[in-house]
């Protein structure tokens, strides 16, 4: 069902359930947000996105206010351009001044410096509690630079169920906090990492010494790829210092892909985020090895390894019979590799004996 | 031997499988609610129970939230986000808590905070305890004891020996003629049940269009028409409806609630029973604050002795405490605390009628305006319209500070100041300033001493009628530090969600010590005071962020001799 509103003037149409910051956002009108998440129901917290209705006394948050039929929505005004200037000034004397050179941009600074906030309303006394002390290996939060939009919690709520974290306290001592302020490793948290990938300033960001040698942002290269950990497929984005090893370039840090755009919606586990030393670790195996009679291995091409294996299974077959083979394939298989697994056991080699380790 | 078949015929089409993620991730942001609050509530069906569990636990402390939380089924930090929220949760160890409200700190509230750590008591200065008329207030577990003067502690020695009698506040005037009252603090509670037959012969129908008759407003604060929120609830298509009370009176300057709940529970309830009966619900929750415990005592024994009787039919009562937040007033708030989490108020629309307690169509109303309902079926629309003077009923006005007499009077709505002061025996000392409806109301100068004191012609002076909590100050006391005392309250009591308040009540309050301290930088610190006003003002959730900023910028318009460099 699609209806219509005005929406600064010209009339466009809406789908039933849309909020007005879908539409507006899909009819390209600019509304800043800083709590809004496509994956995470509306909080309304940040208050940059209000914009003014006909008929509302009070600017409702577009990423809160559903559309409907012959609304008069106003995404730019000077009573808007107002509130923004306002609020982000406000913002910022909450917020430290000079900002570390960061891993992830601070979209509020960026919001600011865009809105034209006033950066000389002085700064006032932040008292967020931070966590004592967190042995955690991955996930860092500097309290200073939150500005309590509340998107960790409720990504840590909604989407991956495990509300690990929480705000608590309140008014301006209102903070991230985990259950008696206990290190992440003492919770349920699983460390996906969610919350760095939504905050929007910066205040959750990867532990050193994960980041202890990463340039920021600007200066790496976003390689998509997909997490081979399992067979999902999830996903993510590569963030490449080309420089580092002779040229050769090393993957110094794992993003998500934007909400909306891939399978897994920018979701990833500790694995996919964190766990990418081994992309040139010196064990890592990227030739196929032959082992020899002496028990050693020797490196070889992709043609001579199939044909010793091929070789060696068809041996077992013709001396004990197709079921004296099984196949067992790895759970970091794709759906199609395991199921060209299957085929190779039943088709080429004519038994049953398949097996997939992640199906038990 | 042949594996299953899996060659797709030559020719065939073969369907494209590749995941539309468009599709997908906008059926994920509409496959639910837009109201935030509604996420948690299938989880854990006792949910609701868990400020309750923390409390008999002990309140905060290392361990305890995962206690409370093994026992109600919420989320570990879900639990320690709640315990920090609520003072009274968050520190359960002080044993003694000062009021600091304005009337209080009046009448010497800070040299009794000096006194209680003097005799080394674990105390600290609260919010308003709505007690204004018996000042100082403190607060000695959950009970408050009135009148507790650095003289009366010191002689005391402990907390336990100030005693816990329970107490009443002075009311008035004496109307002669009972009709002439709505809710008629001074006579006996009557449990017959009258008003509440009376309303059943009137029927559903009948019972609001006498709601509308009369003109009722909601006497919370915000002044709305009670007969739309009586009609959009008995007009949601959903059948499980609510009715709740908000008795979760905090605004500074105002008791008139705990006044009516100690003297008349029988009004509250057959109210909310005639409400419930009106809108078509059977559940009537309501929510006392913590700091109760006398009036709640009281209207246990009300309900007891209801429910013995039978007289008010087979609706249900629910009692719940509060734990310390004044925000919890704001109904949304309120809705959030029943449901066991913290209060923050949720977005409107959707507003309670539609969209309230457990997401169900929810009649939430004040403890004076559900105490009127009584009289109005009884005596008609039309008589409560005509005890008011500019606009309808007649109404609890709460006096404190400089008067003689303080304390809680039923006048016709739109009285003035002095009329209403004349009723509390007088002005003490010469009047200056006076806040007309709590501290969210700002400050008017003695010229204003004739404005009625109703709820339009106060929102033209850029002031409000709000809870009717007027506190008179004289010209010996010090305005700026009222000014003060209020910003902190706002301060303290900021449920943090949302940036203008909570960022912009802790910048008011730091950029006036500035001003105060610094002479240096005292007009400047003040520089950008009304801006982040207007901000607090359009970019809030809700009414205490609108609000806050307005002692100042009242004490500022109204008395600028005092901001002078």
């Amino acid at each position: 069902m699609t209806d219509s509103l005005e929406l600064d003037g010209k009339r466009v149409s809406f789908s039933a359930g849309e909020t007005l910051l879908e539409v507006a956002r899909r009819h390209g009108k600019e509304i800043p947000t800083l709590c809004h998440d496509p994956r995470l129901k509306p909080a309304g917290a940040c208050r940059t996105c209000l914009v003014e209705v006909n008929g509302f006394r009070r600017m409702p948050p577009a990423c809160a206010t559903r559309a409907t039929a012959d609304m008069q929505v106003t995404t730019n005004s000077e009573r808007i351009q107002r509130h923004r200037q306002g609020l982000l000034s406000l913002y910022l004397t909450d917020h430290p001044e000079t900002q570390p050179e960061r891993l992830s941009k601070n979209q509020l600074v960026e919001m600011a410096e865009r809105y034209g906030a006033a950066g000389d309303w002085g700064s006032m006394a932040s008292e967020r509690a931070g966590r004592r002390e967190d042995r955690n290996p991955y996930v860092h939060f500097e309290p200073d630079l939150c500005i309590l939009c509340a998107r960790c919690t409720r990504y840590c709520d909604e989407v991956e169920a495990v509300n690990a974290i929480t705000l608590a306290h309140r008014g301006a001592k209102t903070t991230i906090a985990t259950v008696d302020q206990a290190s992440l490793m003492d919770t349920s948290c699983e460390l996906c990492g969610g919350c760095i990938d939504v905050c929007p300033t910066g205040a959750m960001t990867e532990k050193l010494p994960l980041t202890r040698q990463v340039k920021p942002s600007k200066h790496l290269k976003v390689v998509r790829s997909t997490c081979n950990y399992c067979g999902v497929g999830c996903q993510l984005d590569l963030n490449v210092d080309t420089s580092a090893n002779e040229g050769r370039g090393k993957v110094v840090r794992v993003t998500s892909p934007e909400t909306g755009t891939t399978t897994n919606d920018g979701n990833l586990c500790v694995k996919g985020r964190f766990a990418y030393d081994f992309v040139d670790h010196p064990d890592r195996l990227t030739v196929p090895l032959i082992r020899q009679p002496d028990g050693s291995f020797k490196e070889a091409s992709w043609e001579e390894a199939i044909r010793v294996a091929a070789d060696g299974l068809s041996r077992v077959k013709s001396r004990h019979g197709a079921d004296a083979l099984g196949f067992v394939s790895s759970s970091r298989c794709t759906m199609e590799d395991n199921y060209v697994v299957q085929k190779l056991s039943r088709a080429a080699f004519g038994t049953n004996n398949c097996h997939q380790c992640a199906a038990t | 031997m042949a594996g299953p078949a899996t060659g797709v015929p030559s020719g065939a089409r073969i369907p494209d499988l590749r995941l539309r993620t468009d599709l997908v991730s906008g059926f994920l942001r509409r496959r639910d609610c837009v109201v935030p609050s509604c996420r948690s509530m299938f989880r854990s069906k006792k949910r609701h129970e868990l400020p309750d569990a923390l409390r008999e636990i002990g309140g905060l402390a290392d361990g305890r939230s995962k206690q409370a939380a093994e026992r109600t089924g919420v989320p570990e930090a879900e639990a320690y986000g709640v315990a920090t929220f609520y003072h009274l949760l968050a520190r359960p160890d002080v044993s003694l808590r000062v009021c600091t409200g304005l009337s209080c700190r009046m009448a010497g509230a800070d040299a009794v905070l000096e006194t209680a750590q003097a005799l080394g008591i674990s105390s600290e200065g609260c919010s308003c305890l709505a007690a204004c008329d018996v000042p100082p207030a403190v607060l000695a577990g959950r009970r408050v004891l009135p009148r507790v003067t650095a003289t009366t502690l010191k002689q005391a020695g402990s907390v336990a020996a100030l005693g816990s009698a329970e107490w009443k506040g002075a009311i008035g005037p004496d109307p002669g003629d009972a009709a002439s009252l709505a809710l008629h603090l001074a006579a006996p509670p009557d449990f017959s049940g009258r008003a509440f037959a009376a309303a059943q012969q009137l029927g559903a129908d009948g019972v609001i269009a006498a709601i509308e008759t009369s003109g009722l407003q909601g006497r919370g604060g915000a002044g709305f028409p009670a007969h739309i929120k009586w009609k959009g609830v008995a007009s949601q298509a959903e059948k499980v409806r609510y009715v709740v009370l908000n008795a979760d009176e905090g605004e500074p300057g105002t008791f008139k609630d705990r006044e009516v709940l100690l003297r008349r529970p029988d009004l509250v309830l057959e109210g909310m029973a005639i409400a419930a009966a009106a809108v078509g619900a059977s559940d009537v929750y309501l929510y006392l604050r913590g700091e109760f415990e006398i009036p709640w005592g009281i209207v246990e024994a009300a309900i007891a002795q209801f429910t013995a009787s039978g007289v008010l039919g087979d609706v249900r009562f629910h009692m719940h405490a509060g734990n310390g937040a004044y925000i919890c007033g704001e109904e949304t708030a309120l809705l959030e605390a029943l449901e066991g989490k913290r209060g923050m108020p949720r977005l409107k629309p959707p507003f309670p009628t539609e969209f309230g307690l457990w997401g169900k169509p929810t009649l939430m109303h004040n403890v004076e305006t559900i105490g009127c309902v009584p009289a109005i079926v009884l005596r008609g629309g039309e008589w409560f319209k005509q005890l008011g003077k500019t606009e309808a009923g007649s109404k609890l006005y709460c006096i404190s500070g400089d008067v003689q007499r303080p304390g809680t009077y039923e006048l016709p709505l739109g009285v003035c100041l002095d009329e209403l002061v004349e009723a509390a025996g007088g002005y003490v000392g010469e009047l200056r300033a006076f806040s007309p409806g709590g501290a969210s109301s700002g400050f008017l100068p003695a010229s204003e001493r004739t404005r009625p004191l109703d709820f339009r012609a106060l929102a033209d002076a850029g002031s409000m009628l709000g809870s009717a909590g007027v506190v008179v100050l004289n010209t010996s006391a010090d305005l700026k530090r009222a000014v003060f005392d209020q910003l902190r309250f706002f301060e303290d009591e900021s449920c943090g969600q949302c940036a203008p308040c909570r960022i912009g009540t802790r910048y008011l309050r730091e950029q006036f010590i500035k001003h105060q301290d610094a002479p240096d930088v005292r007009v400047e610190a003040l520089r950008h005071a009304a801006e982040v006003a207007w901000e607090m003002n359009e970019g809030s959730i809700c009414g205490l962020g609108q609000a806050a900023p307005l002692p100042l910028t009242s004490a500022m318009q109204h008395f600028p001799e005092e901001f002078e460099a």
